[in-house]
Parts: structure tokens; sequence; C-alpha cells
């Protein structure tokens, strides 16, 4: 690293700069360029002032356009946004690398965590529109066990003819039994839906089902497989031989569509509530 | 004139141009504007003492920014790179404080 100071006949100022003020007159006189009558403040005024166009001015002009830019650079850079990484030490830079990698790892985790939320999610809601229409089917079957809705279907008519006026309630009820036992899925007479909580009771001369009286000849409309109706009701010792020894007259046809429409209107419980269990 | 006029201008196109420091340079970029600044004091300090003659400048100039890159890219290599460029940076401090402290003299006489 040499600079100025190391031309020959420096040397001593070099190493001594601080007792330079002790003995210009020597220095300025060891050295060949100087001006003797100038002092340093007016040298630095006369390279100021005016300017000159010289080989010197003009290289060194050139070398400190580079340190000029150099300079600039460098702050530039430095003053990036990254410079806050720029400055820090080794440990600090591995301990911030270990940070952002246990954040990562965080964020990973929790990430997968929201996905895993998300598809069950995804898949409740699909099992949720499944329930929903599967209570919606079993609402429909509920509804014909419970008289709310028609239905249709193949199934057995059973007319029972009483010109004697000696069928009672309890015949009925054991035919409507037999008729259940066999697997029938609605039934209604003379327009009247049967259902779970229906009573028969007799009344004068004929019948009354859940209040409604009903009057012969009595016409079951049954829906349900007809191979299993008719040889309930035709058994022997069953319901239609029963009906037959009371002087009644049954008729039993099978048909391939069998029409309830009597309907029952739903009866909203006054306490029992459904439970979500 | 002409050279502060120089220097004026280095800055400004260096702050307009903001060019990308090539990666191999970046590490000896700093060290060498250090030296470089060191050399422009010496020969300020030249300059004041009436003794400053272009071509030992240059020299001077050229030979510290080359020896402070080299010092600290052997620092890299020896695996002491930080150790050494702040050990060039004291050093080229402290010598750049000595001369400014001559050129206050020549300046303020005091």
């Amino acid at each position: 690293m040499s600079d100025e100071e190391e031309t020959p006949g420096n040397r001593l100022r070099k190493e001594l700069p601080d007792e330079r003020p002790a003995a210009p007159p020597a220095e300025e006189a060891a050295v060949p360029e100087a001006e003797p009558g100038l002092t340093g403040r007016q040298r630095l005024v006369q390279g100021l002032w005016p300017p000159r166009v010289t080989r010197a001015q003009l290289i060194v002009a050139v070398l400190l356009f580079g340190l000029g830019f150099g300079l600039a650079v460098q702050v530039a850079s430095n003053s990036d946004s990254d410079s806050a990484l720029r400055g820090a030490r080794q440990e600090d830079l591995v301990r911030i690398l270990d940070e952002l990698d246990d954040r990562t790892q965080r964020l990973e985790d929790e990430k997968q965590g929201l996905e895993k939320q998300r598809d069950e999610l995804e898949n409740s809601s699909d099992q949720a529109e499944e329930a929903r229409k599967q209570t919606v089917e079993k609402e429909r079957q509920l509804g014909i066990l419970a008289g709310t809705v028609a239905a249709q279907g193949p199934g057995i008519t059973m007319t029972i003819e009483d010109t004697k006026g000696t069928v009672e309630a309890d015949m009925l009820l054991d035919a409507i039994q037999e008729l259940r036992a066999a697997g029938a899925e609605a039934i209604q007479v003379n327009g009247v839906r049967v259902v779970a909580g229906t009573y028969l009771t007799d009344s004068d001369k004929s019948v009354s089902v859940d209040g409604n009286k009903i009057t012969a000849p009595y016409r079951f409309k049954v829906i349900g497989n007809p191979q299993d109706l008719e040889p309930a009701l035709n058994i022997p010792g069953g319901v239609v031989q029963t009906l037959e020894k009371e002087q009644a007259t049954v008729t039993v046809e099978r048909s391939d569509k069998i029409v309830v429409d009597a309907l029952r209107a739903a009866k909203r419980p006054d306490y029992a509530r459904s439970s979500s269990q | 004139m002409i050279a502060v006029l120089g220097l004026v201008v280095g800055v400004v196109a260096g702050l307009l141009v903001r060019p990308e420091v090539p990666a191999v340079v970046e590490p000896y970029l700093p060290i060498a504007v250090v030296a470089a600044l060191d050399a422009v004091f010496g020969g300020l300090r030249a300059m004041l003492d009436g003794i400053f003659d272009d071509k030992v400048f240059v020299v001077s100039f050229l030979s510290n920014v080359v020896v402070a890159a080299l010092i600290v890219f052997l620092g890299d290599k020896l695996g002491v790179g930080a150790q050494l460029s702040t050990g060039v940076v004291v050093v080229l401090g402290i010598r750049i404080f000595s001369n400014a402290a001559a050129i206050r003299r020549h300046v303020f006489r005091a």
C-alpha cells in the first residue's frame, strides 16, 4: 500500500505525522516540487481555482470518478432492503434460518390440519345430503304407515257383505290384524285409513272405525303381497271361514293396482318431541 | 477542480446507474473503496504539502485497491476473510485519520 508519503525523502513524516508542525520549513525544503512561498491552504485554493486541464488533473479525475462510482454503488447495494441480513453475523443468520425453518414447519402443520378439516367438512356435507335424502325417503315410508300420504301398489280387495247384520267390530279387527300379520302395508276400510292407532267399536247395527260410522258392505283395500294376503285370509279357521260362519259373504280379489287414498291428518304429539338421538 | 468534478460525477453516475454488483467482485468492493479513500487522502495531503505527483498518485491508488482486494481474497481462501478485512479497514482507517490530521493542520493551521 504505497501512497504519496512513501516517496523518498518523506519517510520521517509518515512515521511521525504529529511532528510536522514543529518543522515545516525543513520539510518543504526537502520537497523539490514545493513552491516555497505558498502555504498548504494557498496551494489548495490554487488547485481548485481556476480549473486547469492538465494531465495530472485529468488522471486524478478519472481515478476519483472510479472511487465515487464504487462508493455510490456500494452504498446503494448496502442500503437495499436485505441490508438487515447483510450485516448480520453468522450465528445470527443460522438462528434466523432455524427460526424460519420452525415457522415453515408450523405453518405446514397448520396447513395440513386445515386441509384435513376441509376434507372432513366436505365429506360431512356430502353425508348430510345423503342423510337428508334418506330422511325424506323414510318420511314417505312412515307417511304410508301413518296414513298421511296416499299409497298405491299391488294388493287385494276384500268385500264383506253383511245382509244379516251379524258382523261385529271384533271380526273386522281380526281381519285387519290378519292382514297386518300377512304383511299388509296400507289398509283402508270404506274410505277410512287404518293405521296403528285405529280402533273399532260396535254401534247399533254397524261398526265405527276411529269414530267414523261405516256400514256394510265393508270394502277393504289392502296393499301388500297378494300371494301372502289372500292365503292368510283363506286359511282354514281363518277370517273368511269365521265370517262365513256368521252368514256373511266374503269375496277376495287380487289386483295389480290398489290405490289407498284415504288420508289421515298428521297429529302432532302434545308432549313427545323428536329427539336427535 | 477537474478532479473534484470527477468525484462528483462518479457518485452521481453510481447512484443513477445503480449497476448490479457482480457476485465475484462483491466482497472486495467495500475494501477497495476504503483503500482508494486512503490513497485520495494521501494525495490530498501531498498536494497541500506541495509534493503531489500524479504518477505516484496513480500508482498508489491502484496498488492500494489491488492489495486490499488481494488481502481480502487471501483471507477468504484461508477462512479468515472477515477478520482480515476488519484488520485492513482498521489500518486504512488509522492512515486516513493521520492524513486527515495533516490536512487539517494545513487548512486550519490547528
